[in-house]
Order: structure tokens, then C-alpha cells, then sequence
């Protein structure tokens, strides 16, 4: 394990270095752009962790197994978390750049409803007391809740004006953006998803959520 | 023929164990009665026996004929008695009856609501009109027998049955359950009655 | 013998229907509540003039609010009164689901027949497209019914009860808040709105209740 940590350690070292030294300021959003780097990536896993949930979700319900219970509630822990982080991070860029904190923007909206459904995920497995009970009522939440995104995703797009900058890969399937700007954001997309992979291992075996775990553990 | 199979089976409340490592077979054409004391774990075995609940560890198994039962399909063999359940308070005995039989698929009929009150001793005269939720404890531990006995289901889990019965009560709720073993039907007894656990065929000690 | 999922359904629906018109507490608090949600609105607004957009907003927000009080009536009730051991005993899943669903489903328009109406006259609204307004209510209030009866199923047995619901509800329930807005918006003489919008709500209702349908036999059965 130590030794993936030290990988892990290392790669969060080059890709803050090549943030911080290698990028070059982006027209128009000048050094702010260092910004994206880790806006982008915790918004990604804020989405990945809510999708993990679900499956494991799936799995509690169809195979009674505890253990995904536990990772299902770590993956949702960590997602709340990302999820604030991602929307503080795009809050302060959306000021620097844009003038204000908040002016819900599609993206802006659609993490924010991402931030409701992890409240109210937490929410509901902390007022169910009995653990059986608990490990059932949040999978089927976890799942029906998963069926708003892709409603969202196409919905509040036509409802709301945007002003976040274009997908990476545009409609025409092109990669629009410089090769150090990209190297950089994949290498860190690859960065925090293992942090956010090792976080939900320690938060499931270590000591981290001796609740849980023991939970887990015992079924 | 109807069987009950408890395979190394725990449960436990939060982090309260109840029993573990339980093993048990229970035949159908019997009377099995369930004892031991307050808090050991009676009605939770009841419960694990009819997929009610779900074992912590191990594995209970309920099959008619070498075919095991799940879900709806075992559940339309199950007929409970136990303190737990409640009538819908604003409806009558006779609506709750048609109700809670009507979604097994039985109409009830004149003849066997009447049939079913006299076998619990209980007089169609003092019903009539009135809503569940006036009745007295008694007279809701007969309904509850009556709804039983009603729903032709081959598992009878008994919770304390003759809880709140007077003695006539009680010899016809061990009249009745000798009457089902007898027709092969598998009758489970949660007692701590001397005289209920007497009349058993079998004794499970928790 | 097992009566089909329909059967069920509409016996679990005679049952509600008996029960709601014996005890009228259930009406009168919801219909109070309603009454109360919209009197709140209006007398903060007194005399203001809105536009169509935020007089669209208002009343979905006014419906959802008094739907609280409904929407999760069907499995909160049995919950109290303790008749949930009975109910899970004697009745197959789908016709539980889904009588409660049609149970709610007319709890929930009785209520809209009763705000929507007071909503335009005390907000002195004019309705441009009726048959636009009234199809998206219908069809908002059918997925607030199929969701509300899941999550209602969901939060019985909760710890906490106040609260817990709308904090359940409101995310699943956005994809048809947002384009209901639009549309009702559009009703009331503002911007227009493309009816994809309710072809949107409508399908989503049909995911709502299709999922609703799987998830629910875990719920109700424990193996």
C-alpha cells in the first residue's frame, strides 16, 4: 500500500508544479487559469463519487452486501465534500473572472442540486437508526435519485444562460486547447481521482470511520 | 409438505445479539412451540421464520414440497398473530377483514364472516357499526384470529395468541392450532403459557 | 392466490378513499395548510404586480410546499397508526405501490383544484392558455404522487420525521419543478415555452414511476 501512497504523493507534487510553473496564463482568464486545475477535477469526482454510490447501492440491494454499504456511504461522504469543494472553487473563479459568486449557470446549478441530493443522502442515513434498514432505504435513494441527472443535464441548459467556457471536447469532436494545458489537466483528473480512491479505501478498512468500517466489516 | 429450515443462523439489534449460531428444523403438521425468556429473542424468530426479517448471518429457508418460497409468493402463505399488528382504526371489523383478505384474493362472504366470528367467539351483533379502533384488546386479539383462520394460509406464526384471552379463548385458539397441525399445516407457538407450550409437539428453547 | 398488481391497487385505493372521508382531520389540516402556504404569499405581496415568470415560480412553489403535507401521506399515516406490520403481511408489493400512488396522486389534485384557483384570483393573474396550465399540473402532480409514495415509503421507520421528506423530495423532483415553471410561465402570458417541456415532465414521470416500481420490491420485501 505505502508504496501507491508514495506514487500518489509524487504525482500530486508534479502536477502542482506543472500548474504553478509549467502552464502558461491563459488568454483572457490570464493566471487564474491555475485555478481550473483543481476545479475541474473535484468537480469530476464530486460526479464520480455520486455514480459509485449508486452502484454500490445496486449491490446492497441485489446481493445484501454490507460492505458495499460501507463504501457506498464513504463515496458519499467524500462527494459531499468534493461536491463543496468544487462549487466554492467555481464560485471564487466565477468572481475573478466574471464579476460575481453566484449567478446560476447551468454547470453552477446542476452541482448545487448534486449538493442537495448528497445532504439529503447524509441526511437520511444518519435519521435511520436500525443498520439493516439503513443500508436498504439509502441504496434505493441513492438510485432513485440518480435518475434526475441526466434530466438535468438536458434540462437546465435550456433554462438557464451560461457563461462556463466550452466542454473540453466540443461538438465537432476536436481537442481545442494547447498539449501542456491538456497533459496537465489529465494528470491531474488522474491525481485526485486516486486521492479520492484512497481516501474511500482508508475510509472503509482504516481508522478513519470506525463506524462504518466496523459495520461493514461484521455483516 | 411445508418446512421451515434455521441453518446457523444470528440475529441481533444494532449491536445487541439476540442468538447466533441457531440451527433448527421446523416440520409442518406440528405444533412448535418457542420459549425462553423476555428479551430472547421469541418474536424475532417468528419474524426470521417468516422472511419478515432478515437473518444477520446464515440462511432460513421456508419450501413446500422441496420448492422454496420468496417474496410475494411466500408471503401469501403466511398468517400472523402477534401484538404487533393493528387494524385500520376507522374502518370496521368487517372492512378490515374484507381488506386485509381481498389482498390475499378472497372475497369474503356473508356466510364466512359469520362463520369466522363464531369460531372466535365473537357476536356479530356487538360489531356491527362499530369502528376497530373502539374495540377492546380482546376483541381485537379474536379479530386478528378470525382474519387467521380466514385466510386459509399454511404457516401459522403465533405471537403470544392467547394474550388477552379468558380461558375459553385460549382453549379455542389451542382447538384451532391442533386442527391446522392436523391438516399438515405448520404452526409456530412464541409462548412463555405453560399451558400453550404443554400442547405443543415440539419445544424451542432460545 | 396472489390478485394481480391492478386488483391490489384498487383495493389499497377503496381503503384510503374509506378512511380519508371518515377522518376528515387529514383534509382539513392539508387544506389548511395550503391555505395558510398561500395566504403567507399573497399578503407579503399586496398589491405588487409580478410578472408572468415569478408568478409561474410562486405558485410551483406554493404547490410543492402544500404538497409536503400530502404527498407522503399514503405510507406516513399506516406508520403512525402502526397498521404498516398488517399491510406488509397481507399485501403484494405492486398493488401496494401503486394504490397508494393513485390515492396520493388524488390527494394531491384535490389540492390543486383548491390553490390553483384561489392562487389567480388573489394574485389577479390571467391565465392566457388554460389547457397549458392545467396539463402541467396534472403532470407535475403525477410525478410529485410516484415519487412522493416512494420516498414516503423511504422515510418510514426515520428517527426524525419533520423535515426529512421535503429534504428527500426536492432534488428528485427538480426535473419537473424547473420546465413546470417555464410552462406554466408560458401560460400565464410570459415567454414562450416549447412543449418539449411537457414532454420532458411526461417522460420523467414514466422513468419516476418505472424505477419507483423495481426499487420498491426491496423495500417491502426483506428477501
Amino acid at each position: 500500500m505505502p508504496i501507491i501512497h508514495y506514487l500518489v504523493a509524487a504525482l500530486t507534487l508534479a502536477v502542482l508544479f506543472a500548474v504553478f510553473f509549467i502552464v502558461p496564463p491563459a488568454e483572457g482568464l490570464g493566471n487564474y487559469v491555475r485555478l481550473a486545475f483543481f476545479h475541474i477535477p473535484v468537480a469530476w469526482v464530486s460526479v464520480l463519487a455520486f455514480l459509485l454510490s449508486a452502484w454500490w447501492g445496486q449491490k446492497v440491494l441485489r446481493h445484501h452486501d454490507m460492505t458495499a454499504d460501507a463504501k457506498s456511504a464513504v463515496s458519499a461522504r467524500l462527494g459531499f465534500i468534493f461536491t463543496v469543494l468544487a462549487t466554492l472553487s467555481g464560485a471564487v473563479f466565477s468572481k475573478l473572472t466574471w464579476g460575481s459568486y453566484w449567478n446560476w449557470d447551468p454547470r453552477q446549478t446542476t452541482i448545487f442540486v448534486l449538493l442537495l441530493i448528497y445532504g439529503a443522502y447524509l441526511t437520511l442515513r444518519m435519521a435511520m437508526p436500525d443498520r439493516e434498514r439503513r443500508a436498504k432505504v439509502s441504496a434505493v435513494y441513492a438510485l432513485f435519485s440518480f435518475l434526475t441527472v441526466p434530466f438535468l443535464v438536458f434540462t437546465i441548459p435550456r433554462l438557464y444562460f451560461s457563461l462556463h467556457p466550452q466542454p473540453v471536447l466540443n461538438a465537432s469532436g476536436h481537442i481545442d486547447m494547447d498539449p501542456v494545458f491538456l497533459w496537465t489537466l489529465i494528470a491531474s483528473l488522474v491525481d485526485m481521482t486516486l486521492i479520492y480512491w484512497g481516501l474511500l479505501h482508508h475510509g472503509v478498512h482504516g481508522h478513519g470511520n470506525k463506524k462504518i468500517g466496523k459495520d461493514g466489516a461484521s455483516a | 409438505m411445508i418446512e421451515i429450515t434455521f441453518e446457523d443462523v444470528c440475529a441481533a439489534y444494532g449491536e445487541r445479539t439476540i442468538f447466533s449460531g441457531l440451527s433448527k428444523r421446523i416440520p409442518g403438521g406440528r405444533i412448535t412451540a418457542v420459549t425462553g425468556e423476555n428479551g430472547s429473542g421469541k418474536s424475532t424468530f417468528l419474524r426470521l421464520a417468516g422472511h419478515l426479517l432478515r437473518a444477520h448471518e446464515g440462511k432460513v429457508s421456508v419450501c413446500v414440497d422441496g420448492q422454496e418460497l420468496r417474496q410475494a409468493e411466500l408471503r401469501s402463505h403466511l398468517a400472523m398473530v402477534t401484538p404487533e399488528l393493528r387494524f385500520y382504526s376507522y374502518l370496521t371489523a368487517r372492512e378490515n377483514m374484507e381488506f386485509l383478505l381481498g389482498l390475499r384474493g378472497i372475497t369474503l362472504t356473508d356466510a364466512m364472516y359469520q362463520d369466522g366470528l363464531r369460531q372466535v367467539g365473537l357476536s356479530e351483533e356487538k360489531l356491527e357499526g362499530k369502528y376497530a379502533g373502539a374495540f377492546s384488546t380482546g376483541m381485537r386479539q379474536r379479530l386478528k384470529l378470525a382474519v387467521l383462520f380466514l385466510s386459509g394460509a399454511d404457516i401459522w406464526l403465533l405471537d403470544e395468541p392467547g394474550a388477552n384471552l379468558d380461558t375459553a379463548g385460549k382453549t379455542m385458539v389451542l382447538q384451532a392450532a391442533r386442527k391446522a397441525a392436523d391438516a399438515g399445516k405448520l404452526v409456530l407457538l412464541a409462548t412463555n403459557d405453560s399451558g400453550e407450550e404443554a400442547a405443543a409437539d415440539d419445544t424451542i428453547c432460545l | 392466490m396472489i390478485p394481480s398488481a391492478f386488483e391490489g391497487a384498487r383495493i389499497i385505493l377503496r381503503k384510503e378513499l374509506r378512511i380519508s372521508f371518515r377522518q376528515q382531520a387529514g383534509w382539513c389540516a392539508m387544506l389548511m395548510f395550503a391555505l395558510t402556504t398561500l395566504a403567507c404569499v399573497s399578503l407579503s405581496l399586496t398589491g405588487g404586480v409580478l410578472e408572468p415568470k415569478l408568478q409561474a415560480a410562486l405558485l410551483w412553489v406554493i404547490l410543492f410546499f402544500a404538497s409536503m403535507a400530502g404527498a407522503d401521506r399514503g405510507f406516513a399515516d399506516e406508520d403512525m397508526a402502526g397498521t404498516l406490520p398488517a399491510l406488509r403481511l397481507y399485501g403484494a408489493s405492486q398493488g401496494v405501490l401503486w394504490g397508494k400512488t393513485a390515492y396520493t396522486f388524488f390527494l394531491l389534485l384535490a389540492l390543486a383544484l383548491f390553490t390553483v384557483p384561489l392562487y389567480l384570483i388573489f394574485l389577479d393573474v390571467i391565465v392566457v392558455n388554460a389547457v397549458w396550465l392545467w396539463g402541467t399540473v396534472v403532470a407535475g402532480l403525477a410525478g410529485l404522487a410516484i415519487a412522493g409514495t416512494l420516498l414516503g415509503a423511504l422515510a418510514t421507520g426515520a428517527s426524525v420525521r419533520g423535515g426529512l421528506f421535503t429534504v428527500l423530495m426536492l432534488p428528485v423532483i427538480l426535473p419537473v419543478f424547473l420546465p413546470a415553471i417555464a410552462l406554466t410561465g408560458a401560460a400565464f402570458g410570459g415567454e414562450e415555452a416549447s412543449a418539449s417541456y411537457l414532454l420532458g415532465i411526461v417522460l420523467y414521470d414514466l422513468v419516476l414511476g418505472v424505477a419507483a416500481s423495481l426499487l420498491f420490491d426491496y423495500l417491502w420485501y426483506e428477501d
